[in-house]
């Protein structure tokens, strides 16, 4: 983590003294793909109604409802999909592999998920976190389903 | 949360956790996952392999029928996007204009674009060690800018195609610098 954080700041630095404005902006981290049913985007307290091909961004939240489910692709080839009365929240998202930024944190807050490791899993297997309410999951190249129940 | 100093009866495990690991896409295999807390760890190395895990308690491995995997995940697994694809065309030396083979790849890429009802493209493009590595930022993005076009021109949003260059600092076969290599010369497609 430290080498991503220099890393991070280092390319700060560099994309502050070239273009203030866009160091600010975060990139998008990906997109939805699938959506049925009642699905929203939890952004910074604000919830949008999830349609394909909205962009998602590190510290977005996706939720549904008793008939909902959506599908993400995350910029690195990772996939998120989760079902009916489910939350997940990209909690952090940095791909940017010719700089050696690369951090991948998800948060299986509830109801079901399945995962599909891309990019980061492959390049920096240890960049890649994801949590569920009583455990912490690390992966090596890995397709997963995972359950939180109320 | 703050730990009781003392060891009291563990209430009944509440809210747990299952993860599943499942083999990868098109495949029989699975990768490998470990599932930790302060309590314990359990390695995931097969495909079916599950762990049930409740706060404040060791993970523990436990077996689930496929079936019921299936079952029960089968909303999650079915939102799955289309897992996206990747395709490698090469240029000829000094120039944005396709080798004759990846001009024939092109086909796919279109197919693979054209099945996606909401397709993403990004196209990065690559040179090989020859010339000044400045002068080779721009020939790599003429060459994923001639990819774009080949898109645009088959139907594609303009805003679904984005354009990178690494130049030379993204080898595909690590030569130093000033070699002629024609498998560098090339723009690597994501189609999402």
């Amino acid at each position: 983590m430290g080498r991503i954080i220099r890393l991070w700041v280092f390319a700060c630095a560099c994309a502050t003294a070239a273009t203030p404005a866009l160091a600010q902006q975060p990139a998008p981290a990906g997109r939805i793909k699938v959506v049925a049913g009642e699905a929203v985007v939890v952004r910074g307290g604000n919830t949008v109604p999830a349609q394909n091909g909205f962009v998602v961004f590190a510290s977005d939240n996706l939720r549904t409802g008793k008939d909902g489910r959506v599908g993400v692709t995350l910029s690195d080839d990772t996939q998120v999909s989760i079902g009916p009365n489910s939350e997940v929240r990209l909690d952090s998202f940095l791909y940017e592999p010719g700089q050696g930024q690369l951090a991948l944190v998800l948060k299986f807050i509830r109801g079901t998920a399945a995962y599909v490791s891309g990019q980061i899993a492959k390049l920096a297997p240890d960049a890649v976190r994801l949590e569920t309410p009583a455990a912490i999951v690390g992966v090596r190249g890995t397709t997963l389903a995972v359950e939180v129940t109320d | 949360m703050p730990k009781p100093a003392v060891h009291t009866p563990q209430p009944a495990p509440e809210s747990p956790n299952l993860v599943v690991l499942l083999p990868d896409p098109g495949k029989t295999t699975a990768g490998r996952a470990v599932v930790s807390n302060d309590k314990g760890s359990v390695e995931l190395n097969e495909a079916g392999a599950a762990v049930l895990v409740s706060s404040g308690q060791p993970p523990r491995a436990v077996s689930i029928e496929s079936q019921a995997v299936q079952r029960k995940f089968a909303d999650a697994l079915a939102s799955l996007p289309a897992p996206p694809e990747h395709f490698v065309l090469f240029f000829r030396f000094d120039s944005e204009e396709l080798t004759d083979e990846s001009r024939r790849l092109v086909q796919q890429v279109l197919v693979a674009v054209k099945q996606r009802p909401d397709p993403e493209v990004v196209a990065i493009g690559h040179t090989d060690t020859t010339g000044a590595a400045a002068k080779n930022i721009e020939l790599g993005l003429r060459r994923a800018n001639a990819v774009r076009a080949i898109l645009i021109d088959a139907g594609l949003a303009s805003a679904a195609v984005a354009v990178r260059s690494h130049g030379e600092a993204t080898l595909l076969v690590h030569t130093a610098d000033n070699v002629f290599e024609p498998r560098n010369r090339r723009v690597e497609i994501t189609v999402r």
